[in-house]
């Protein structure tokens, strides 16, 4: 039976981001980690399709040390499989993201469906699954939020603007999928235990085959910034309620909102 | 033949792109606008670029992403300084195929874009608007824009300019996937994006009476009723359209008064464009507190019937 393949991002959770007031600078080091929230929905997808064709799940990471603390929730999230390919401390951008895992899938025999989200919870690049479909020789369908697989062939609504786009795709594919494509529910205690005791394999990129050129990273992050909103910041913190009300409707007039 | 080649993947923007290609080619080289099958063309016809490239599959209802191993084959043979698209959902696709093929960068919904020399850099929007990137690559790479954010062009074509030479070419196409059918999407009738004012009710905004003070005020001021996340999807409060923020809808009017609204990023990304943001907060250190231009330490409860006997004394009156 045909094996389903999910790709997924370690990335800092965002409400955990904090922006240093002064300086703008944005504190990525000091939030958790966990799985990108997209790629949360498309195990979640990954996993009706893999029970679907009957084979194997296996999840795929790429990513440094931090990553291989990813595979314990994607194996509670379903994956039969959770695979780290581990990168060190190389600079990685979408080409050497896909270039990684396309090695990695290559690994695996029978391959029918691979399925990515449509872009990670932080830089949501729209990138690596067509990057990653390119690589393998496979067709993409992108944008995807609703999808079936049968006898061999999927079957995909994606949103493409203000139209729904209905198409089929003989497999093997890759397909990158939104948000609506379902749920991501949050693995039980069962889940979590017999995540336990499925295999969660570390493999270094130095055994993948792939050249110095591949693991090149094209564009480089320079600088990583705050998002800072210049506003005037008026307080309105004393006086009584009636007061409080009066300052900002007498404020609003001023800038002519009311 | 090199210079800066945009390809039109959607029948929009056009001139747009080949406005900031214009503003970004090295001296002497050209714009290059490459037509996925014939959508596009008129535009490019029109536009100041210096030449068109139709690559032509004999299809015109065929999907602009079936094109990608031609352009790719076209792109490679001319080596192209940069290739532009616009953000859109094919955009996205047919870019990262290309960068692919090139075995370039790729920058996704940019915000802007320069060059020195062969050094490029672009900033796009992270951590769903919590912060901006700045990337840097030397040599060719793959852009798509992002909608909005610049002021319109020159008139096109320039006056005195020769209309570009127009180029077929009989491509084949990749019909590995397949078009079923295209359905017009339902979208609901609430245009947030549209409205001039915006009163956004928050988790603080404890009780449905005070839920029903909040429309009345949005009624009396003439804004829109909108909510944060968890107002729509945990409370069930109000639709899900009518929520602010990263999956939900964005507004950019005169004014944004949040009620009640903490402010985490996840929903300021949604209201940050509005000109004049209002906060009101029991808690002084609310995230939304400290982005508004009037922050308001006070109780909801207790400000919005001040607020409405002041705007709308009938409607007190009424009760």
């Amino acid at each position: 039976m045909p094996r389903t393949v999910v790709c997924f991002k370690w990335v800092p959770v965002d409400s955990e981001l904090r922006v240093d007031p002064a300086t703008g600078v944005l504190d990525v080091a000091g939030a958790r980690r966990s799985i990108s929230t997209y790629d949360r929905n498309a195990i979640e997808a990954a996993r009706r399709t893999a029970s679907v064709l009957e084979g194997e799940l296996v999840g795929f990471t790429a990513g440094d040390a931090h990553a291989k603390a990813g595979l314990k929730e994607a194996l509670a999230r379903g994956v039969d499989r959770a695979i780290h390919l581990s990168v060190g401390d190389e600079v990685m951008d979408g080409h050497v993201t896909a270039r990684v895992l396309a090695a990695g899938i290559r690994g695996l025999d029978d391959v029918g469906l691979i399925v990515c989200g449509e872009g990670a919870a932080d830089t949501y690049a729209h990138e690596v699954g067509p990057r990653l479909a390119s690589r393998l020789g496979l067709p993409v369908v992108t944008n995807v939020r609703e999808m079936t697989v049968q006898d061999g062939v999927l079957h995909a609504a994606r949103v493409v603007g203000g139209e729904i786009e209905t198409v089929e795709c003989d497999l093997p594919a890759v397909v990158t999928v939104v948000a609506e494509i379902g749920p991501a529910p949050i693995p039980g205690l069962k889940a979590v235990i017999a995540a336990g005791r499925r295999p969660a394999e570390v493999v270094d990129v130095s055994t993948l085959g792939l050249s110095p050129d591949d693991l090149r990273p094209r564009a480089v992050v320079e600088d990583l910034a705050g998002f800072r909103a210049e506003r005037e910041h008026v307080v309105i913190d004393s006086g009584s309620a009636q007061e409080r009300a009066d300052i900002l409707l007498a404020a609003l007039r001023t800038k002519g909102v009311l | 033949m090199s210079g800066i080649y945009v390809v039109v993947a959607d029948e929009d923007g056009v001139s747009a792109l080949t406005d900031r290609a214009e503003g970004l080619r090295s001296e002497g080289s050209a714009v290059q606008v490459v037509c996925l099958g014939r959508r596009g063309l008129e535009a490019a016809r029109s536009s100041n670029a210096d030449g068109v490239v139709v690559l032509d599959a004999g299809d015109d209802d065929l999907r602009a992403e079936a094109y990608v191993p031609a352009l790719t084959a076209l792109l490679v043979d001319r080596g192209p300084e940069l290739v532009l698209l616009d953000a859109t959902v094919s955009g996205w696709e047919i870019a990262a195929g290309v960068a692919s093929g090139l075995g370039v960068g790729l920058v996704g919904d940019a915000t802007s874009l320069s060059r020195e020399g062969e050094s490029w850099r672009a900033a796009r929007i992270v951590f769903a608007g919590a912060a901006v990137e700045t990337l840097a690559w030397d040599g060719p790479g793959v852009v798509t824009v992002a909608p909005g954010g610049q002021s319109a062009g020159p008139v096109h074509p320039e006056e005195g300019r020769a209309a570009p030479a127009v180029e077929e070419r009989v491509v084949d196409a990749d019909h590995r996937v397949r078009t079923v059918a295209r359905t017009t999407r339902v979208v609901d009738t609430v245009d947030l994006a549209g409205a001039a004012r915006v009163v956004c009710v928050g988790m603080g905004v404890a009780t449905l009476a005070d839920l029903d003070n909040a429309r009345r005020l949005a009624s009396a001021i003439g804004a829109e009723l909108a909510c944060t996340r968890p107002v729509a999807e945990d409370r069930e409060w109000l639709p899900a359209t009518r929520y602010l923020g990263i999956s939900g809808a964005t507004v950019h009017g005169d004014l944004y008064l949040g009620l009640g609204v903490s402010g985490q990023v996840q929903h300021t990304v949604g209201m940050r464009e509005s000109r004049v943001v209002v906060g009101i907060d029991t808690n002084a250190d609310a995230p939304l507190l400290a982005q508004s231009d009037l922050a308001v330490v006070a109780d909801v409860n207790e400000l919005l019937p001040i607020l409405l006997a002041a705007l709308d004394p009938a409607s007190v009156g009424a009760r």
